[in-house]
């Protein structure tokens, strides 16, 4: 395989990405580096090492089996990352899965029969396959002969993308086979998308305009959404320009996706700081009223979130 | 294996394999002796006051002069003995042992000896439940003596009592610090919006505009609403009636042999009391009622049969008004006819003591004494069957009487036989006479009543009594009439367990029909919709009107249980069309706005055939109703029966019974519940070489030692496993056959008979197999916990060879204290049931195939076969409980999962669980199983979608293979607020395991495992 990605985590039973029941295929690696990535695991596309302190008993076996010494108790993160070699004998050893390796790399074959399995349910409830990351487009090869499968087999497909991709390959390989986008307009202004997020936007951007007159000609659907981000993307002024963008070109259907405050613990899971765990306001779920007013501001440019 | 070749393992008891720590304590010599004469004295003391307080001794005499016994008080050591007997209004109290002694308890050490003595008798049942008492002989006088222990202590246990209430109030608040009102409404508001059904979506709906019956409320019907309020308020009453006509009848005209000193034939004799219990007993119709009559002479009536478990009460006679759990309401006249006049007769006529009796106390009945391994429940009734009500409706009893007065006529039929069906026309004219004191009753209250639309609901009730069941049934009203009072006397019959009423949609459609086609208006029609909910409302409530009597010790066996009777609704005909009708929704409705605990509703659904307007249906009334219906699949049913080797068009009108189980309504005889067994129980045999560690005996066979080093592989333990299996359900239905024997020589049952097909023509009772099918269904608990531990075994142990067995066993022997690694390895590195793991899946169906193979081979006394099942009441709660820590991770005393349900661990995904139990073959689970599901709705979902997911989820699940699945729609958050703040949930409905329940009403263990099942968003 000359693209072979690394998958996270085939989640089945998904309720809350996409239509019906459904199974998310959450693939490794992404071209942004947004500040408040939920998925911190899920940045690069190389193999890590992932420690849970929660599900740790203290057994040791870790310490003891680790030929480069590189874990300790006296460590911040327990790993010793710079020493680490990424053997993964720590994981082989752990009795209770607080040590694991992040990303796998998948057979196609093994990875369709994975997602296959709930088929019978797929079809009882409107649902089927989400496409999820990380950035699943990073890998187009590996995406169109996945899609094209399902697609062959009649599996309603959905990907979620942050739209940073070559559009020219998106349209080649994965077009034909997609049935719905949901793509993320995160911040507008290009300066603040190069802060927070680590590229700008003017890709995304045309991209979306692209994806928008595919969707047009019946290619797929195409739903819009923002995550909010309480003092980032939350703000009235971005939230204003992104519903102005939308309404200039004629959506009408956009979703906002409330802020949930239980992922700084994945940070330090992948041995990394995490700036953002301080602040009172990332610490906390949104309040009903603040959600309201975010979605004002889009229902006061006619669209539905 | 024969009864001779279990007395020899029998000699082996008590001896403690080796690896096994001996726990009996090292003997002090003379605070033993000292302990042997304290119970001495006290025994004495107890004598004295007996002797001395005449309002103590008038306690000795019953209604037939002195009650003589004699009971035994030990320890295991042997350091205490002590024997107290009671003859003639003599006392005395000897260290020797008397020639006969009626029952001993044993303490397994003088702590527990003196626990007996000092705590409160529910806690004392807990430790004979765990075996640290045992006993041998008669329970009833255990319980008399109880019983007479606490006429002097009884101040003193009640005060414990009291003491144990409070301390249970204050932890429940201090386990969950939730007080969050808004739970409780969001349960109790979800019936405040109702879809609305498709139009033409069911062939057999032919009068429903909406087939939801989306415009009703409770509130539209003030006298269900009345009723329901009053059944949640009322608390049930010892009910003496029917026990004291019977007995007094069998005291005047004999037991064994009659007055003319000839052996009664036992169906006629029964026959003859039953009538004149029928014709004495109470014709009672309440207020407001449009169904005339009553189980019995109480509000909420408890029976109590003196041959099954009745004699287990005697100990709280004067403590079962103030118990924790479920109290009952006993009069002090009731309590004094049952001591005086009910006991006393009925002590040695159990159907245990009959076994004890005739097989000479077997090692099959000494298993069941010890609580642990198995339930053989013929030790209270076998009735857990269907009564053909489609003839009795068509026929009418005059109908039935004549059929079997020309069998009777019949060349070449023997005296027995004649005898039989004599016995089969007495009951049904004792029913008749019911029925005509009903209709009097009617009349005389029509005669008295100002209000003019009630008189005129009489005189129809007077008039409708006095035409069924004699005749045949014309109207709705009628035939619900027919079937109530059909069922009060089926109630009089037979002990109240599990009788189930079978496809009642199919069975009233007709006349529901018949109704609507004497009506020409819109508005009659409309009108005529809303009585049939009313009187299929007032029906239901008529069933609730008994709840079956159980000792304290039932609160920790069945918490909360009902008399769990089953109504069947939906799926398809017997030639295999869409079965749903107007009367299907109908029953939803009713289910929907009472959401009672019993009657316990299930629906088919046929996947190929029935609509997804039904199949949504039954979701939606699933989220309203919290915890009903359960939903069982036609295709996966049919497979199962057809082993048996039934017509397919009997297959197809297979019916609930009880929990779930199938019996092919009206031709067949089927106790569906005969048997609940502890399959942990074998597993822990395996693992110690035949020792049980909780009995503390070597109750099966030795099938090699973990410690000896005697498997060398997997194959090896699993085939010590099953001989294990083999040798526990083997001796389970050996004593399931003799207690058959015992009911056909202590209570046959012509009127069950009568009405199950095959009887009359067979001119023989149903209890000797004149039915046309014959069958006995098992229930096997614990399923998912042996699987995952086989599954530990097979990977850890033999193909990965991470540790030893020995290690392992010795893990487990610890309860995995100082084990934490290994603990975590078997929790962590093994795939469980559920997971959607092919090794799994296939250890699952190698498991199932042994527990079933194992029963389809045995014999059953009547002919026919054991079927398997898997579902567990509240047993896996119980059994979890007296079970040791398992190879699955599982530690000592905790709950083992509901029915077959997969590990709450196996996977997040609820897909997986529902796949991996689709996989099992139908054909090893003909007794039906228990899959049960937690699921929660989403706060800002729609009605529309939480249904749309679930029915998905049961459609596909069904479509895969799958048979049955049961939903509790409730969250966890919402169980912890109930625990904490019980006032607000009176009405919380939830499944156990294929029953319901009030969530209240259960014991902390059950609320904890509820609130610890897996639970799924919908």
């Amino acid at each position: 395989m000359k693209d072979s990605p690394l998958i996270l985590e085939i989640k089945g039973n998904s309720l809350d990405d996409g239509p019906g029941i459904r199974t998310v295929v959450f693939f490794k690696g992404c071209p942004l580096d947004c500040s408040w990535c939920h998925n911190p695991e899920s940045k690069t596309c190389q193999v890590e090492l992932s420690y849970d302190a929660k599900q740790c008993i203290g057994c040791g076996a870790c310490v003891d089996s680790c030929p480069q010494g590189a874990i300790s108790k006296n460590h911040r993160f327990f790993v010793d990352r710079r020493v680490c070699q990424l053997c993964f004998t720590c994981a082989d050893n752990c009795p209770s899965g607080a040590m694991s390796k992040a990303g796998r790399q998948i057979d196609m074959n093994d990875l369709l029969t994975q997602v296959m399995r709930d088929k019978p349910f797929y079809l009882t409830s409107g649902g089927g396959v989400t496409l999820s990351g990380g950035e699943p487009t990073l890998h187009m090869d590996f995406l169109s002969e996945l899609l094209r499968h399902l697609h062959q087999n009649d599996v309603h497909t959905l990907l979620e993308t942050c739209g940073h991709f070559n559009f020219n390959q998106f349209e080649q390989k994965l077009s034909p086979y997609i049935d719905t986008i949901y793509m993320d307009l995160k911040l507008f202004d290009p300066g603040e998308h190069e802060a927070h997020c680590g590229v700008g936007n003017q890709l995304i951007l045309e991209n979306f305009e692209r994806l928008l007159e595919l969707s047009r000609s019946g290619m797929f659907e195409l739903l819009p959404r923002t995550p909010l981000v309480p003092g980032i993307t939350d703000k009235k002024e971005n939230l204003g320009a992104i519903a102005g963008f939308l309404k200039a070109h004629g959506v009408q259907q956009a979703k906002l996706l409330s802020y949930n405050p239980t992922w700084h613990a994945k940070v330090s899971m992948m041995g990394k700081d995490n700036p953002l765990a301080d602040q009172a306001e990332m610490n906390a779920w949104m309040s009903t009223e603040d959600i309201q007013n975010c979605k004002d501001i889009f229902h006061h440019n006619g669209i539905e979130v | 294996m024969g009864l001779s070749a279990v007395k020899q393992k029998d000699e082996s008891q008590r001896i403690t394999p080796p690896g096994f720590a001996n726990q009996r304590q090292e003997i002090d010599v003379k605070g033993s002796t000292r302990l042997n004469m304290l119970v001495g004295l006290a025994l004495r003391g107890l004598a004295l006051q007996f002797r001395i307080r005449p309002s103590l001794r008038k306690h000795l005499k019953g209604v037939d002069g002195w009650i003589n016994f004699s009971l035994g008080l030990c320890t295991e050591a042997g350091n205490v003995e002590q024997y107290i007997t009671f003859a003639d209004g003599r006392i005395s109290v000897s260290t020797k042992r008397p020639a006969h002694v009626d029952v001993t308890i044993t303490a397994i050490d003088d702590q527990i000896l003196k626990e007996i003595g000092s705590k409160p008798p529910n806690e004392v049942l807990v430790r004979a439940l765990h075996n640290k008492i045992n006993f041998d002989g008669n329970l009833a006088y255990m319980q008399l003596f109880n019983y007479l222990v606490s006429l002097v202590t009884g101040g003193l246990q009640q005060r414990m009592v009291d003491k144990a209430h409070k301390a249970d109030v204050c932890q429940r608040k201090a386990a969950y610090q939730i007080n969050d009102p808004g739970l409780a409404q969001e349960v109790r508001q979800r019936r405040h919006y109702r879809m609305k059904g498709g139009v033409n979506e069911d062939p057999g709906v032919k009068h429903l505009d909406d087939s939801y019956l989306s415009q009703f409320v409770l509130e539209d019907f003030p006298r269900l609403k009345r009723f329901i309020d009053r059944y949640l308020s009322v608390r049930p009453e010892v009910d003496p009636e029917r026990i004291t006509l019977l007995t007094d009848w069998y005291r005047e005209h004999g037991w064994e042999k009659d007055n003319a000193g000839q052996d009664w034939f036992p169906p006629l004799r029964n026959s003859l009391a039953f009538r004149h219990m029928m014709e004495k007993k109470q014709p009672i119709i309440n207020d407001q009622d449009l169904i005339a009559g009553t189980t019995g002479s109480k509000e909420i009536t408890t029976h109590v049969f003196g041959d099954g478990q009745g004699t287990m009460l005697w100990a709280e006679l004067n403590s079962m008004e103030k118990r924790v759990l479920n109290a009952y309401t006993c009069s002090r006249d009731t309590a004094a006819t049952l001591h005086h006049d009910i006991f006393p007769f009925w002590a040695d006529k159990t159907f245990r003591e009959y076994v004890r009796r005739e097989f000479d106390n077997p090692h099959c009945q000494k298993i069941d004494d010890r609580w642990v391994a198995y339930y053989v429940w013929k030790s209270t009734g076998v009735s857990h069957t269907i009564p053909n009500f489609k003839t009795l409706l068509e026929k009418g009893i005059n109908g039935i009487k004549k059929d079997v007065l020309q069998r009777s006529n019949d060349a070449g039929i023997r005296d027995e036989q004649r005898q039989t069906l004599t016995a089969m026309t007495e009951v049904l004219d004792g029913t008749l006479a019911y029925a005509v004191n009903l209709s009097a009753e009617a009349s005389r209250q029509a005669q008295d009543c100002i209000d003019v639309e009630r008189k005129a609901e009489l005189e129809e009730l007077g008039r409708i009594c006095a035409k069924v069941p004699a005749q045949p049934a014309d109207t709705l009203a009628e035939a619900l009439n027919a079937i109530y009072i059909i069922w009060v006397a089926l109630n009089n019959e037979n002990s109240d367990t599990g009788l189930s009423l079978g496809r009642l949609d199919q069975w009233l459609q007709p006349y529901f029909k018949r109704d609507m086609s004497r009506l020409s208006t819109n508005s009659e029609k409309e009108a005529y919709i809303k009585k049939a909910v009313e009187l299929v409302g007032c029906f239901a409530m008529r069933l609730t009107d008994h709840v079956p009597i159980t000792p304290d010790i039932a609160n920790y066996l069945f918490g909360g249980a009902t008399s769990t009777q089953a109504i069947t609704l939906g799926g398809v005909t017997p030639q295999g069309d869409d079965a749903v009708n107007d009367m299907t929704y109908i029953f939803l409705k009713v289910a929907e706005m009472l959401r009672l605990r019993d009657t316990n509703y299930n629906c088919r659904y046929h996947p190929e055939v029935n609509s997804d307007n039904y199949l949504k249906r039954m979701c939606e009334v699933n989220i309203i109703a919290q915890a009903t219906p359960i939903m069982n699949s036609d295709p996966a049913m049919f497979k199962a029966l057809a082993q048996h080797g039934y017509p397919m068009e009997d297959i197809r009108d297979w019916a609930a019974t009880g929990c779930v189980e199938p019996t092919l309504q009206g031709k067949h005889f089927s106790h569906t519940g005969s048997i609940l067994l502890n399959m942990v129980a074998s597993l822990e045999m395996a693992l110690n070489n035949g020792y049980h560690p909780l009995m503390r005996w070597q109750a099966g066979p030795q099938t090699g030692s973990i410690e000896a080093g005697d498997f060398k592989t997997f194959e090896a333990f699993f085939e010590a496993w099953a001989s294990q299996q083999r040798f526990i359900i083997d001796q389970a239905c050996t004593l399931n056959n003799m207690l058959g024997q015992a009911h056909q020589q202590i209570r046959p049952t012509p009127l069950l008979s009568v009405l199950i097909d095959g009887n009359i023509e067979n001119a023989a009772d149903a209890l000797h197999g004149g039915s046309k099918y014959n069958s006995s269904g098992t229930s096997n608990i614990g399923l998912a916990d042996v699987i995952d531990s086989m599954l530990v075994i097979k990977v850890l142990v033999f193909d990965e060879k991470k540790f030893s067995f020995k290690a392992l066993k010795n893990a487990i022997d610890n309860d995995f204290e100082g084990h934490a690694k290994l603990h975590a390895m078997v929790m962590n590195k093994v795939p469980k049931f559920g997971s959607g793991n092919a090794e799994a899946r296939e250890m699952a169906a190698r498991v199932t195939e042994v527990v079933h193979d194992a029963y389809m081979s045995t014999e059953h006394y009547r002919g026919g076969r054991y079927a398997a099942g898997f579902w567990s009441m509240s047993q896996h709660v119980a059994y979890g409980g007296l079970s040791g820590t398992l190879p699955s991770g599982r530690l000592r005393g905790k709950a083992f999962t509901p029915g077959l349900t997969p590990h709450p661990n196996a996977s997040n995904s609820l897909t997986d669980n529902l796949m991996d139990v689709a996989a099992l073959d139908p054909k090893n689970l003909d007794n039906n199983l228990a899959f049960n599901v937690k699921l929660t709705p989403g706060a800002d979902d729609t009605r529309e979608k939480a249904v749309g997911t679930m029915a998905a989820y049961v459609k596909s699940y069904m479509q895969q293979g799958g048979m049955q699945v049961q939903f509790n729609v409730v969250s966890s958050e919402t169980l912890k607020d109930a625990v904490a703040n019980p006032e607000n949930y009176r009405d919380l409905l939830v499944r156990i395991s294929g029953y319901n329940a009030y969530y209240v009403d259960l014991n902390r263990d059950i609320q904890t495992e509820l609130i610890e099942r897996a639970e799924y968003q919908l």
